[in-house]
């Protein structure tokens, strides 16, 4: 068996700031085999987003991050300033979130697409950068007009389709995903879906995929894991855990979203109450028993490391 | 546009009205002192239209400032239109090049203090320039003119050239700029502050934005970010504030000129205060705001032109 | 008002105090105010105001040009005159003069901006209109000009800085008075009957009292330096002593060239400490009723 393209490691991630020192991510490890696809679920404030940023060292200064990242064959976190541009958007390369600010105002969206060749020479001239970028662009469906426009003037699914070409400039072997259908309507969704599914088969991507929306993971991703707290509860083949989730948490959270197609299910969800807990001060033993309708006494006691429950599978409940 | 030109209306009618108020007889003011027959004096009260109504006095007003007839100056007896012209381009060089110095030293400034926030060097620059901005530029003026030019002697203690010069030329420009440089140093650190904190908090406000991180993700060096993303998206409300503070040019050192005796449309002012002399209050006034109002409206156009997101006012 | 409104307000009050008395720029910048607001009051005190008279000056053999060393502790200017006494006394005029214009100012202001936000249609177009034009002409000679028609006198200064310093202050309340008109409650009150006195009274002033506050400790700094300015240039009350007029005096009796430090140092120094002053309060104020802001400090 080939090596992974992505090991992550006990990854630990601390923010220092005015309040104190927040925990966002608290050991986490997964592996991402070449050409296969991970889903990472999620609500807000897991720590999903930080662990993409993690992957590339986009963290702020003063961020404290331990545990190994292994891209491509190199540790990540241990690579000197020059080697860790070199690696940025060459190995691996980020699809933000939130489209409208993830892209400079004042500069056309085809200049933002051609730099990073211009950065890291992947074309011979400024003339192939711009020409590269139009076919890129015209490979996620907006026309080659559109290299001269700014960012204002697209509309959010023609701004997603951008990030992606762009993410796609020097051709990386993974592709990270962060939220790329968020706050884009169904249509458009399923749209997007699909255009990412094409380009990965057809340039054999790697890819994280990053959501809160678990049922579109079904779709996107080979394997998923779900995120809480910081932490992994539950990992194993995408459609097998939204099927059949070993953790409560994942239920409640399969159970929340409708699926795309299947309209009984918009009728009835079902929503989880409470809220996440603040990164900062999480609760005695497992993090998720305040909400969890499966709580016992045991629960309390410590946090439940991630065990088997089934092929492939595993999750981290004392119940299973 | 057409505010611009309402506002520059507002101001001619507030011009007339105000020195009408105290202008009571200007012939009267003009040749006081001066032993002069009170025949001439009506004959020259009828020339200048004084006799007639509130209405048609404002009219004649109007037409004689659009030729640029200001009137008699009463210090001086000349034409209040040469008095300005004279004065301008000392104002310009002196004014317009400490400008453009305190733009770019705090606009610098301000980026090296936002990109190094709360270090050292982001505390030292913020206090600093906000030292200098609180205290009056005058007085900043007045050290500066004892220590440099009093105990040191390295520079003039006032004016423009050298008195009794002829020199020309090369020798001449050296010698102004010789007089010039304490002037310009006390107008360039008093409004320097302005520019650090604006392009500071500009770019602080930049800085938290997510195409930041995507330029680095892409593998740009942090120097590069900084440059290419960030200042050019946070220089937009300087850019504004620049062109604004252009249209100050003009009036914006009277204090100053009148400190160093810079032959200037400031120093015309402090003298025209002295008299009063009110009839080249008026002219100064009207100039002053003219370039304000041009230059607000070159501002504007500018701010449009270089943010794709406005559309033109 | 009710007991529950007057308790809502002493612990908005003391939680703004608590925040003030956490940030050390706004202490430092009270701590200041304090000394030389207690330095004014306490004028009679400090320096004898028969020193401001020359002949009294002359009287008592006291030296011209004198340095410090020879009579202190600030020296003595072209007419015999103690420079302290100037110091103490004028500090009066300059801080009375600061605040009293920018109360106007913000009174001004805040009417306007008020009115305009609130009342909105033609009355905001024209009051806006009006506000714009004031903003564009340059301050300063509008200043000049209006002093040297009215006259010198400390009120006659008070009224140019006030009249030509409103504009902002107005722009500022107008924009916060549009936002709380957005929010639901102003709508709420309206369908319980509340009338538009009573709205402005018991919602929008609450929420925009915060911001006027800010904007008139920063507003004083201005004041100040443009009372200095006009009295610099001669526009100042010649009946009394202020910094901006010893600044002045000292100016046009050559006292830099006579390198009599001692006589503009002093002057200049109080202006400085009193502006920094009001800024660091200013800024802090505002970092409370905005902390958005405080990521941009």
């Amino acid at each position: 068996m080939t090596e992974p393209l992505l090991t992550v490691r006990d990854l630990t991630i601390t923010y220092h700031g005015h309040g104190g020192s927040v925990p966002a991510v608290r050991g986490v490890s997964f592996d991402i085999e070449k050409g296969g696809s991970l889903g990472l679920a999620g609500e807000s404030g897991c720590g999903k987003s930080t662990l993409a940023n993690s992957l590339l060292r986009l963290l702020p200064a003063g961020t404290e991050v331990s545990g190994e990242i292994i891209l491509g064959g190199q540790d990540v976190l241990s690579l000197s300033p020059g080697g860790l541009r070199a690696v940025r958007w060459t190995s691996g390369a980020i699809i933000f979130q939130g489209a409208l600010h993830a892209l400079n105002p004042v500069q056309t969206v085809g200049d933002q697409i051609a730099e990073p060749m211009l950065v890291h020479e992947t074309t011979p001239s400024q003339t192939a950068a711009g020409d590269r970028a139009i076919e890129l662009l015209r490979r996620v469906g907006l026309p080659a007009a559109r290299a001269d426009s700014y960012p204002h003037q697209l509309s959010g699914g023609q701004r997603q389709r951008v990030l992606i070409a762009m993410a796609l400039a020097c051709d990386p072997h993974l592709l990270i995903a962060d939220e790329p259908t968020t706050a884009l309507d169904l249509m458009v969704q399923a749209q997007v879906l699909a255009l990412l599914d094409d380009l990965k088969q057809e340039r054999d991507l790697t890819l994280l995929f990053i959501t809160h929306d678990l049922s579109v993971l079904t779709y996107a991703c080979q394997r998923l894991a779900v995120m809480y707290a910081g932490r992994i509860v539950e990992q194993g083949p995408s459609w097998e855990v939204f099927a059949n989730p070993s953790h409560p948490y994942t239920r409640a959270l399969a159970a929340a979203f409708p699926t795309i197609g299947d309209t009984a299910s918009r009728m009835a969800p079902s929503g989880l109450g409470g809220d996440p807990p603040t990164p900062g001060s999480l609760p005695e033993g497992c993090p998720f028993h305040p909400r969890c309708p499966l709580a016992e006494e045991g629960c309390l006691v410590s946090e439940p490391e991630l065990r088997s429950s089934g092929v492939e599978r595993s999750a981290a409940c004392i119940l299973v | 546009m057409l505010g611009s030109l309402l506002t520059l209306v507002f101001v001619l009618v507030f011009n007339f009205f105000l020195f009408r108020v105290v202008q009571t007889d200007p012939i009267g003011s003009l040749f006081r002192g001066r032993n002069v027959p009170a025949a001439t004096l009506d004959n020259l009260r009828s020339a200048f239209g004084l006799d007639q109504s509130l209405g048609a006095q404002f009219l004649y007003y109007l037409r004689e400032t659009a030729q640029l007839n200001f009137g008699i100056s009463y210090q001086s007896r000349q034409p209040v239109w040469d008095e300005i012209v004279a004065a301008i381009p000392a104002t310009v060089a002196l004014v317009g090049i400490s400008a453009i110095l305190s733009a770019v030293i705090g606009t610098i400034g301000g980026v090296v203090a936002a990109w190094r926030r709360n270090t050292w060097k982001d505390h030292t620059i913020t206090s600093g320039t906000m030292v200098f901005y609180s205290m009056p530029d005058f007085w900043l003026g007045m050290i500066l003119l004892v220590g440099f030019a009093v105990v040191l002697g390295w520079f003039p203690v006032g004016g423009m050239v050298s008195a009794g010069s002829n020199a020309t030329g090369l020798a001449r420009l050296f010698d102004q700029l010789h007089h010039m440089f304490l002037p310009a140093l006390t107008l360039t650190l008093a409004y320097l502050g302005e520019y650090t904190l604006v392009t500071r908090s500009s770019l602080l406000d930049v800085m938290g934005e997510d195409y930041l991180t995507v330029a680095r993700a892409k593998g740009l060096r942090d120097v590069v970010v900084r440059n290419r993303h960030a200042v050019p998206n946070a220089l937009l409300p300087v850019v504004t504030l620049t062109a604004i503070n252009f249209g100050f040019v003009l009036s914006g050192a009277i204090a100053v000129e009148a400190v160093f005796s810079w032959p200037g449309l400031g120093k015309a002012t402090a003298d025209a205060i002295r008299g009063p002399d009110l009839p080249m209050l008026q002219g100064l006034f009207l100039l002053f705001s003219t370039a304000v109002i041009v230059f607000n409206l070159l501002a504007d156009l500018t701010y449009s032109w270089l943010d794709p997101r406005v559309e033109e006012a | 008002m009710t007991s529950i409104a007057m308790k809502r307000r002493r612990a908005t009050a003391g939680r703004v105090w608590k925040e003030f008395r956490d940030s050390r720029e706004g202490m430092i910048g009270l701590a200041v105010l304090a000394v030389f607001v207690l330095l004014a009051l306490a004028a009679p005190l400090l320096a004898d105001l028969r020193e401001l008279n020359p002949v009294f000056a002359r009287a008592q053999g006291n030296p011209q040009w004198g340095s410090p060393g020879e009579f202190g502790p600030l020296g003595t200017d072209h007419i015999r005159r103690s420079v302290w006494a100037q110091f103490v006394w004028g500090s009066r005029v300059s801080l009375f003069v600061g605040l009293a214009a920018t109360l106007l100012t913000i009174l001004i202001g805040s009417v306007t901006g008020i009115v305009s936000g609130f009342v909105g249609g033609k009355a905001d177009g024209a009051l806006m209109r009006v506000t714009e034009w004031f903003l564009v002409i340059p301050f300063l000679p509008l200043a000049i000009v209006l002093a040297s028609v009215l006259g010198r006198s400390v009120w006659n200064i008070i009224f140019v800085i006030g009249v030509t310093s409103w504009p902002s202050t107005a722009r500022l309340v107008r924009a916060q008075v549009l936002t709380v008109k957005q929010r639901l409650f102003v709508d709420r009150a309206r369908s319980l009957g509340a009338s538009g006195p009573h709205i402005v009274a018991h919602h929008i002033l609450p929420n925009v009292s915060g911001l006027i506050l800010a904007n008139a400790t920063l507003a004083v700094p201005i004041s100040i330096l443009t009372e200095t300015t006009l009295a610099f240039l001669g526009l100042g009350d010649p009946s009394r002593a202020s910094w901006g007029k010893t600044l002045e005096e000292a100016f046009v009796n050559g006292a830099m060239v006579r390198n009599a430090w001692w006589y503009f140092l002093p002057a200049g120094l109080g202006i400085l400490a009193v502006v920094l002053a009001f800024t660091m309060i200013g800024r802090t104020l505002e970092q409370i009723a905005n902390p958005r802001l405080s990521r941009s400090r």
